[in-house]
C-alpha cells in the first residue's frame, strides 16, 4: 500500500517536472537571420513639415508613429547587422572625413572618423576607412589589422569583406 | 697734552665718522633690502603669468537623431554646462523647453583646431531618443556638439588652480565693481592710498565692524603672491613697498590683469581657486562673459574671504556680502537702480555641486598618469596645457551614483565595504568614467588604479581562450568537473574544490565556464598549460608575465580593476586590444594641436575563438553565476560577463559588456578582510546598476569567417535539436564535425534535468 502511493506520488511528480520541462523549452534563440533591432529611428515624415518660428519643427505627436516595437530577444545568436554605407551622423562625418582627405587634411580626416567611430563602432565602413587612411599616411601595420578588424564586423557583407581583403593585401 | 687734546678733537670726530658710516651702511643696506623686495615683487609677478596647470576637459556630447537620450537628461548635461534656462533664447548657453522638444542656443568652442560653431538647434525627443534636430534655418542638423565640461585640472600639490582669462574677456563691469567695491582711487594712486586708510580707520571706528579695508588692489595682488595672514606693520610695510614697485614698473592694466587672474576666491578640497575665471566656473558653471549682475557681485563679494563669505556653507552671509556690493554699483552708477534691485531679489544660484573638481579626482588620476609618460611634471602643471579627455560626464555621474547607493543597498558591512568602478568604450578603448572609491567626493586612495587584488575566476576566460585558440577544444567539447589533486612540488599537493563543494561530472565547456566550475577549469587549464595561458593574458593586455603556478587558473593573480578592464576590454572588442586612453588631445596654451591620442588596435586573438568564448560569457548571464542579476536587467538585451569571487569572500568582482559600454566592478574592504560577499551577490549589483543608468544596447558581433554553429544540451554537451529543453547553440569551428540531430537526446537530455532539480547532479 504505501509502496504503491510512493509510486504514484513519484510519478506525479515526474509529470509535473515533464510539463515544467516542456514550459522551459519555449525559450528558444531566433535564426541567424533575425532582422536587427533598429537601432536608429529612421524618421522622414517631418521633411515636409511646415516651420513655425523661431526654430521649426512638427510636434512631437506626430512623430509617434515611428517608435518601432521592441527588438525580438536574442541571445544565442546575435543579429546580423545589415552594412550598407554609414548613414545619419556616423555617415556625415564619414563625409565630412572624405572632403577632409580630399583636401590634404589627413589629421582632420582622422578625427572626424574616430568621431563617427565612437558613434557607430559596430559600423565595418568606417574601420576601413580608417584602415584606408592609415594606409595613405604610410603606416601598413595598423591598416592591416583594421582590414581585419573591419572584416570581423562584415559578416557575411561579400561586399564588405572584398573591400577589406583588397585593404588586407594592399597593406602586406 | 697736545696728545690728549689731540685726543679730545679726534673723538667726536671719531663718533661722527661711525654714524657716518653706519648710515650710509644702513641706507646702502636699505637700498639693498628695497631693491631685493622690488625685485622679489616683480619676479613673482612676471612668474605667475605662467604658472598655469592644465586644464582637462571632458568629451563634447554629440547631439544626433536616434541618440538614445531623454529630454531630462539633456537638460541635466546643460544644467552641468551652466547653461539658463530663458524663455526669449538670448545669447549663447541658453536653452528653452518645450513639449516634448528642447531648444538650445550653443556656446560653441575651438580646440587645437576642432571647431564647433555657436548655433540655434531645436531637439525632439521620441521614447527616450532625439527623434529630430534641426538648425536655425529649420533644416536637418546631422551632428551638433555641445561645448565640453571643463572637468578640473592638474594642480600641483600647492594647490593653486587658475583658469587664465585674457584681458579682452574680462567684463568692464567687473573690473569696474572691484574698483569700486574694493579700491575706489585705484586709476589715480600709487600703489597705496593714504585717504583710504584714513577713511577705513574713521569708517571702521565708526561703525565698530571692519566694513572696508583700505588694501589697493595692488596691495591685495601683493599678499596673494606671499600668502603671508600675519598682521604686523612690518608686513604692511613691506607690502606696500613691493605694491609701489610694482605700479613704478607696470601700468594700471597690467595690474588689474594680473589680479583677476590671481586672486583666491575658493575652496575644493585640497584645490584652492584662484582668478575669476576658474571662479566663474567653479560657482556658476559657465564663462565669466556670461554672468549675470547677481553673480558678478558674489564674486566680488568673494574677494573679501573666500572662507568667511562660502556661498555653499554660509549662504546668509554671502547673500548679504552680494547686496552690498550690488547696492555699490548703484551708488557708483555702474547699474541702474532697477537692475540692482531684481539682482538682490535673485538666489545665490550656484552651480550644482556635481561641477566641483574634486568629483572628478579619481579620472583626473588617471588622466595625470596616461600623460606623465609623454610630459614632465612641469609642463603639466605650469604651462597651461589644455587636456581633452574621453569622461562621459553622464556615466561618470551614474557610476558614482551605482556605487554609493549599491553599497548602502547591500547592508551588511556596508561601513567597511570599499569599490572601485571602471568604464570603457570596447572598440575605441576610451575610458568613459572611473570611480576611486564609493565617496567620489573624497580625494584619497584611488582604488581603480591601485587596489591590487586576486581577481578569482575572472581569469577564466583567459584560460578558456586559450583553450579554444589551441583548436583541440570547442565550447561543445567535453571536460570533467572531478575531484583533482594537483601536485605541486615533492611535498605539497593542492586540492582545488567548486564553490558548491559538488562535483558535477562530463559537462561542455559552456556549461563549465558559465557556471564557474573550479575542478573542471583546474583539468582544462593544466591540459592545455600555464606557459600559454600566461601569454594569452598578455596578449589581452597584461603588462607584467603572471607566475606559472597553477593556482594561477582560479585567479591567484592580483590585478587592479583598470588592469582588469584592459583585460576584458580586448574581449568586448571581439580580440583586438586597443589601449585604455583617458585622453584624446593636448592642446597648447596657444591653441595649437600638440598631441593627438589616436585609436590604435592590435589583434591579441584568433577572432572566431573570442567569438565564442564571448558566448560562453552571455551564457554566464542567462543560465550561469550571472543569471541572478541578469533578470534585473531588461528581458531583450544581451548582454556578457563574468563572476570573480576570492578565498573567505574577499573580493567581490564583476566584468561585463555590451557593445557600447564594459565595466568594471570590485568591492572588498581597504584592510583585506573577508565581505560575505560573492561577485554574484556583490559586484554584479553594482555593475547591473551602473549599466541600467547609462544604456540599454545589446552587445551583439556578426560571426566571423570559418564559425558555425550546432545545438548541444547545456548540461551534458550531447548533440540535439533546438526544440529540446536546455538546448543552447554554440559557435564551433566549421571545421569540426558535429552530428545533425532530431530528437531531443531520448531520456538522457531530459533525465539530468530532473536529477538536476532533485539535486541528484552530483556524482
Amino acid at each position: 500500500m504505501t509502496q504503491a502511493r510512493g509510486s504514484v506520488l513519484a510519478r506525479c511528480a515526474l509529470l509535473a517536472c515533464a510539463c515544467l520541462v516542456s514550459a522551459c523549452a519555449t525559450v528558444s534563440a531566433p535564426p541567424r537571420t533575425a532582422p536587427s533591432p533598429a537601432s536608429r529611428p529612421a524618421p522622414t515624415a517631418e521633411d515636409t513639415q511646415p516651420a513655425p518660428a523661431p526654430i521649426p519643427l512638427p510636434p512631437p505627436a506626430a512623430s509617434t508613429s515611428r517608435t518601432e516595437p521592441p527588438p525580438p530577444r536574442s541571445t544565442d545568436v546575435p543579429p546580423a547587422r545589415p552594412q550598407s554605407d554609414a548613414s545619419g551622423a556616423s555617415g556625415a562625418l564619414l563625409e565630412q572625413s572624405r572632403a577632409q582627405r580630399a583636401a590634404g587634411s589627413l589629421p582632420a580626416a582622422r578625427a572626424s572618423l574616430e568621431r563617427a567611430l565612437r558613434i557607430d563602432p559596430n559600423n565595418a565602413v568606417l574601420w576601413l576607412e580608417l584602415g584606408e587612411l592609415e594606409l595613405q599616411t604610410g603606416n601598413t601595420a595598423q591598416a592591416a589589422t583594421l582590414a581585419r578588424k573591419a572584416m570581423t564586423l562584415a559578416g557575411r557583407d561579400t561586399r564588405l569583406s572584398a573591400r577589406a581583403e583588397r585593404l588586407l593585401s594592399a597593406a602586406e | 697734552m697736545a696728545r690728549s687734546s689731540r685726543s679730545k678733537t679726534r673723538k667726536p670726530s671719531r663718533i661722527r665718522g661711525l654714524v657716518l658710516r653706519l648710515t650710509a651702511v644702513g641706507f646702502i643696506l636699505a637700498v639693498a633690502y628695497g631693491g631685493y623686495l622690488a625685485w622679489q615683487a616683480t619676479s613673482e609677478f612676471e612668474g605667475r603669468r605662467w604658472d598655469i596647470p592644465a586644464q582637462v576637459y571632458a568629451a563634447p556630447l554629440e547631439l544626433f537623431t536616434g541618440r538614445a537620450l531623454s529630454a531630462e537628461d539633456l537638460v541635466g548635461e546643460l544644467k552641468r554646462l551652466g547653461y539658463r534656462e530663458d524663455p526669449r533664447l538670448v545669447g549663447p548657453g541658453t536653452y528653452r523647453v518645450g513639449l516634448g522638444r528642447l531648444e538650445i542656443a550653443t556656446r560653441g568652442f575651438s580646440f587645437g583646431g576642432d571647431t564647433e560653431p555657436e548655433q540655434l538647434v531645436a531637439i525632439t525627443f521620441v521614447g527616450g531618443r532625439i527623434a529630430a534636430l534641426r538648425d536655425s534655418s529649420g533644416s536637418r542638423a546631422a551632428i551638433v556638439r555641445l561645448n565640453p565640461l571643463l572637468i578640473g585640472s592638474l594642480f600641483p600639490s600647492h594647490g593653486e588652480d587658475r583658469l587664465i582669462v585674457a584681458p579682452a574677456d574680462i567684463p568692464p563691469l567687473l573690473t569696474d565693481t572691484l574698483k569700486a567695491v574694493e579700491d575706489r582711487r585705484f586709476d589715480s594712486h600709487f600703489g597705496v592710498d593714504p585717504i583710504a586708510v584714513v577713511r577705513a580707520l574713521f569708517v571702521n571706528v565708526t561703525s565698530g565692524e571692519i566694513r572696508e579695508g583700505a588694501s589697493t588692489l595692488t596691495q591685495q595682488l601683493v599678499r596673494s603672491y606671499f600668502l603671508s595672514n600675519e598682521r604686523t606693520w612690518g608686513r604692511k610695510l613691506r607690502e606696500a613697498f613691493m605694491a609701489v614697485a610694482l605700479e613704478l614698473r607696470y601700468d594700471k592694466a597690467d595690474l588689474l590683469h594680473a589680479y583677476v587672474n590671481e586672486i583666491y576666491l575658493g575652496q575644493d578640497g585640497a584645490r584652492a581657486i584662484h582668478g575669476f575665471g576658474l571662479a566663474s566656473q567653479f560657482y556658476f558653471g559657465k564663462p565669466l562673459s556670461e554672468l549675470e549682475l547677481n553673480e558678478l557681485a558674489l564674486l566680488v563679494a568673494e574677494v573679501r574671504g573666500p572662507t568667511y563669505y562660502d556661498p555653499r556653507r554660509h549662504a546668509d552671509r554671502a547673500l548679504e556680502r552680494r547686496n552690498f556690493v550690488l547696492q555699490r554699483m548703484a551708488d557708483e552708477g555702474l547699474a541702474t537702480n532697477d537692475a540692482v534691485q531684481a539682482a538682490a531679489e535673485q538666489k545665490l544660484g550656484l552651480v550644482d555641486d556635481s561641477r566641483r573638481g574634486a568629483m572628478h579626482s579619481a579620472f583626473l588620476g588617471l588622466v595625470r598618469r596616461q600623460l606623465s609618460a609623454d610630459y614632465a611634471r612641469d609642463d603639466l602643471e605650469r604651462t597651461g596645457l589644455v587636456v581633452m579627455s574621453t569622461l562621459d560626464p553622464a556615466v561618470q555621474t551614474a557610476a558614482e551614483r551605482a556605487l554609493s547607493k549599491g553599497i548602502e543597498g547591500l547592508g551588511k558591512n556596508a561601513a567597511e565595504l570599499e569599490g572601485a568602478v571602471v568604464v570603457t568604450s570596447p572598440h575605441t578603448g576610451e575610458v568613459k568614467a572611473l570611480v576611486g572609491g564609493r565617496n567620489a567626493n573624497y580625494e584619497g586612495f584611488n582604488r581603480a588604479l591601485d587596489a591590487r587584488r586576486p581577481i578569482g575566476s575572472l581569469i577564466k576566460p583567459a584560460v578558456y581562450l586559450t583553450a579554444l585558440e589551441s583548436g583541440r577544444y570547442s565550447l561543445a567539447s567535453v571536460i570533467d568537473d572531478a575531484p583533482i589533486v594537483v601536485q605541486l612540488d615533492n611535498k605539497n599537493t593542492w586540492t582545488p574544490s567548486n564553490f558548491d563543494d559538488k562535483a558535477h561530472g562530463l559537462v561542455p565547456l559552456v556549461r563549465a565556464l558559465a557556471e564557474s566550475y573550479n575542478m573542471a577549469t583546474v583539468r582544462l587549464g593544466l591540459d592545455i598549460g600555464l606557459e600559454p595561458i600566461a601569454d594569452t593574458l598578455q596578449r589581452l593586455g597584461l603588462k607584467q608575465k603572471p607566475t606559472l603556478y597553477p593556482s594561477m587558473l582560479l585567479g591567484a593573480l592580483a590585478l587592479t580593476p583598470i588592469e582588469v578592464a584592459q583585460m576584458y576590454n580586448t574581449l568586448a572588442n571581439g580580440g583586438f586590444r586597443v589601449p585604455l586612453r583617458a585622453v584624446r588631445s593636448v592642446i597648447t596654451e596657444e591653441g595649437e594641436l600638440k598631441q593627438r591620442y589616436q585609436i590604435e588596435i592590435e589583434q591579441a586573438a584568433n577572432p572566431g575563438a573570442v567569438y565564442a568564448l564571448n558566448h560562453a560569457l552571455i551564457q554566464v548571464m542567462e543560465r550561469g553565476t550571472g543569471r541572478t542579476v541578469r533578470r534585473t536587467l531588461p528581458d531583450e538585451i544581451v548582454v556578457a560577463g563574468k563572476t570573480g569571487t576570492t578565498d573567505d569572500l574577499r573580493d567581490s568582482w564583476f566584468a561585463g559588456f555590451t557593445d557600447s559600454n564594459l565595466i568594471v566592478a570590485w568591492l572588498g574592504a581597504d584592510d583585506n578582510r573577508p565581505i560575505g560577499l560573492t561577485g554574484s551577490s556583490g559586484a554584479a549589483k553594482i555593475w547591473a546598476g551602473v549599466l541600467t543608468a547609462i544604456e540599454a544596447n545589446s552587445y551583439s558581433a556578426p560571426a566571423p569567417e570559418g564559425v558555425d554553429e550546432t545545438w548541444i544540451d547545456y548540461l551534458t554537451g550531447a548533440p540535439t535539436a533546438a526544440r529540446c529543453p536546455d538546448a543552447v547553440a554554440v559557435p564551433v569551428p566549421e571545421t569540426d564535425y558535429y552530428p545533425h540531430v532530431f530528437g531531443c537526446n531520448g531520456e538522457t537530455g531530459v533525465g539530468a534535468r530532473i536529477r538536476s532539480w532533485f539535486g541528484g547532479n552530483e556524482r
